[in-house]
């Protein structure tokens, strides 16, 4: 009985694929069927913390940062609440690393500032002594990529349902609107209003120059991006 | 009865089928010890120590044409 | 033709092995300047700050672990399938003009997708899921080149003359059945071109971003899921594959339990996919899925020590090999490698472990052992012990093996003593509270105290590279000697001094 499949290669392969998909139904499906819900104050990211989004991906932040607070004490001490699931809702893909050679960055919209993020970006000692974190000044060239982000708003709102453009509750229980762009200009002038609001807390004289030229360095997106993670 | 439920009862009796025939397979083997055609599994270990284009397979396919 | 014997045709081997050795001296070489970007990070601008943007740390790190994984380990696996298929199987690809053809079309395919991701990892373009970086266009063309593999595994399995399938054979088409399965599964991606809005416009920015089908945790248990057995069915079923076949081979010795080869399989495969999880402890995924994982890891030292203990007792009686060939050397350390890491694994996936092992240097030592040792290892001694049959010509030189073989097992033992060290001690530092229940540490203490040990790491790196490189020149030398045996060569290879 055994035996018959070692000789019929069509049928062996029927089984070890039955046996090696088991776990993948039991253990990954069945949470696919109550999905992820955002918690309350968790809100879809704006074009230009979704455009410093893909900088930080570009990057690979997430190869030295994890994205994820453990439950543990020295955990809660150093990086503010333990992650909650639905925190997450809205990361395609999610970003929590495997691997801490620099710190946590779940939470680090609370207690670093644009200032902090300007500094560090351009020369990473200078602001944490010992620091081995390489510098990224091509950030501050570089162009952040808009178009981009906003074709991926179009795509999760159209494919995903993600609420742009729709009141979504916060935690003080107000609402929030996340403004999506109705046409690509709209999307660049949406994106430009909130990276002058980033610039003006920025002493760089080249960014806070491109900006009020209309251009978006790829450092304000990611500094966008960074603080709203909170 | 929740899509939840219904998925535990599929896993353990998945499971449950799954040792029974690993551990059939391992009663099989060690009593046996031969396959249905008559070769002792041990036998199979030739076909890595004796693989020259020109030696005899251990179990021929051309054995079952010839049947 | 017709007066001429049938022979094995190793045209595709052969080309397979030219690009294990080229992706692993580039892969490797990456790793050892990943490694002193670590210790010394003034490294990163080492070609200028002009182009620090593609030497940066963050940049090359994909490309190392894809360099590895999908470069050198992965046409190592496909050169060791073209010459081990066709000798279980006792059929020569010559005997099919639509296989050479299709192993043709799988090398260059191939090639062509290496290409493109150094180009576009270098590029910063990545969808940021490890071992999975690669954008739509790319994957599409990774699906079709994995068709192709199949095509030429079952193409072969059907003009086969021995009947029953060799043990290797299960471990391939368990390698290709399950990559194909993790990959197409995880990489559920929507192009963004797609995109359409209000007034019907759609096709803004670039063409090959996409989006992942699932988000946050589910994103994270599908990744793992995927990442954990990568490492399953890329770095350790094939390689078992390698080993059941090479070490008997060339030992002389039929593997000591045929059975217990037959029910580790089933084992391994059955145990290896549940273990995914345990990547994801004390995250945010549900609680038994956590539980599960751990449980499935501390089980999966059965069936891979089934393999490991099954290769070690084939050499049972047969000792003194281990002592005068160092080829029977490498392949005996790659299993007890194996052994040991996945020993070492299962400890990491215990919940208490893991709270201090997690994110840590401890893992990449964990992984580091498992590739160096047992991966590399296994990969290097199948080339060594292929060569002198495919060129036909005796291994240019068995002290330079030797040699390596001393420089590289220093080089393995350096990189995980130094990366438990780092670890464990990262991990306790950063737990650690003073008496008062304030954190003892600041983060930056718990990085500038790993500097010796990212230095040390650094060295036993360049060491194992060195290995590498005196590798790819006994292979150099080897096809480029003068041709030496007629008839195909039983057992032990033969070694020049």
């Amino acid at each position: 009985m055994f035996h018959w499949l070692e000789k019929h290669p069509f049928f062996f392969a029927v089984g070890v694929f039955l046996v090696i998909s088991f776990a993948g139904l039991i253990e990954v499906v069945p949470s696919f069927a109550d999905k992820s819900r955002p918690v309350i104050g968790t809100k879809p990211y704006s074009t230009l913390e979704l455009a410093g989004r893909h900088v930080y991906i570009k990057n690979s932040c997430n190869a030295c940062h994890s994205q994820l607070i453990r439950p543990f004490k020295s955990e809660t001490d150093r990086y503010g609440h333990y992650s909650l699931s639905g925190e997450y809702a809205y990361d395609r893909p999610f970003l929590w690393g495997s691997k801490r050679t620099g710190p946590d960055l779940h939470r680090v919209g609370n207690y670093r500032t644009t200032d902090w993020h300007e500094n560090h970006m351009l020369n990473p000692p200078s602001v944490v002594a010992g620091s081995i974190m390489p510098a990224y000044p091509w950030m501050f060239t570089n162009k952040a990529n808009v178009d981009t982000a906003y074709a991926e708003q179009l795509t999760i709102a159209q494919f995903f349902s993600v609420p742009y453009n729709k009141a979504v509750p916060m935690k003080d229980g107000s609402t929030k609107v996340v403004k999506m762009g109705s046409t690509l200009a709209d999307a660049h002038a949406l994106a430009l209003a909130e990276a002058k609001v980033i610039a003006a807390d920025m002493k760089n004289q080249d960014v806070k120059d491109a900006v009020a030229a209309g251009n978006i360095p790829e450092i304000v997106a990611l500094i966008a991006y960074l603080n709203s993670l909170k | 009865m929740g899509i939840a439920e219904l998925q535990g009862y599929g896993y353990v009796a998945l499971t449950s089928l799954l040792v029974l025939i690993l551990y059939g397979y391992i009663y099989h083997l060690y009593t046996k010890k031969r396959d249905s055609d008559g070769h002792d599994y041990e036998e199979y270990s030739n076909m890595a120590l004796r693989d020259d284009i020109d030696d005899a397979p251990v179990s021929a396919i051309s054995d079952d044409k010839e049947k | 033709m017709e007066n001429r014997p049938l022979e094995y045709d190793y045209t595709v081997a052969k080309m397979f092995m030219f690009a294990t050795i080229a992706l692993g001296i580039v892969g490797m070489l990456v790793g050892v300047i990943l490694a002193f970007e670590l210790a010394f990070p003034g490294v990163n601008t080492i070609l200028g700050s002009g182009v620090a943007e593609y030497t940066n740390f963050s940049r090359l790190r994909p490309l190392h672990t894809d360099a590895i994984i999908f470069g050198f380990t992965l046409s190592g696996i496909f050169a060791t399938w073209y010459y081990v298929g066709q000798r279980v199987l006792k059929v020569s690809m010559a005997e099919s003009g639509l296989l050479m053809f299709l192993g043709k079309l799988h090398f260059w395919l191939y090639l062509v997708i290496v290409a493109s991701v150094v180009v576009t990892l270098l590029a910063g373009i990545t969808t940021s899921k490890e071992y999975a970086e690669f954008e739509w266009p790319i994957d599409i063309a990774v699906v079709i080149v994995w068709v192709v593999w199949g095509m030429s595994i079952f193409g072969l399995i059907g003009i086969r003359r021995e009947k029953s399938l060799y043990i290797s054979m299960w471990y391939y088409i368990a390698t290709f059945l399950g990559i194909a399965m993790l990959y197409v599964f995880n990489n559920m991606e929507i192009p963004t071109i797609l995109g359409t809005n209000g007034i019907g416009e759609s096709g803004f920015g670039d063409w090959w971003h996409s989006v992942s089908m699932y988000a946050g945790a589910n994103d994270a248990m599908v990744q793992w899921w995927y990442g954990h057995n990568a490492v399953a069915f890329g770095l350790t079923v094939p390689i078992v594959a390698m080993i059941y076949y090479f070490l008997p081979k060339e030992s002389g010795q039929a593997i000591y339990s045929y059975k217990l080869s037959l029910l580790s399989f089933w084992g391994l495969m059955f145990v290896y996919i549940w273990a995914g999880g345990h990547h994801l402890i004390y995250s945010t995924i549900p609680d038994w899925v956590q539980t599960m994982a751990s449980v499935f890891s501390v089980i999966l030292i059965l069936p891979s020590w089934g393999s490991a203990i099954n290769m070690l007792l084939t050499m049972k009686g047969e000792w003194q090999q281990v002592a005068s060939s160092p080829l029977i050397k490498f392949m005996v350390l790659g299993s007890t490698f194996y052994m040991f890491s996945t020993l070492e694994g299962p400890i990491q996936a215990i919940k208490s472990v893991n709270a201090i092992a997690h994110f840590t240097d401890w893992i990449v030592g964990h992984v580091h052992d498992g590739t160096l040792g047992w991966v590399g290892f296994m990969i290097m001694a199948s080339l060594f012990h292929m060569a002198p049959r495919v060129f036909k010509r005796e291994i240019y030189s068995k002290s330079l093996m030797a040699t390596q073989f001393w420089i590289q097992t220093l080089g393995v033992v350096l990189y995980f003593t130094s990366m438990w060290i780092a670890g464990i001690t990262q991990g306790m530092m950063w737990r650690a509270h003073d008496e008062f229940g304030n954190l003892a540490y600041s983060f930056i203490d718990t990085v500038t105290v790993l500097h010796p040990y990212y230095t040390i790491r650094a060295v036993g790196g360049t060491l194992y590279l060195v290995g590498f490189l005196l590798f790819s020149y006994n292979i150099y030398k080897t096809m480029s000697a003068r041709p030496v045996e007629e008839s195909e060569l039983q057992n032990a290879s033969p070694m020049g001094a």
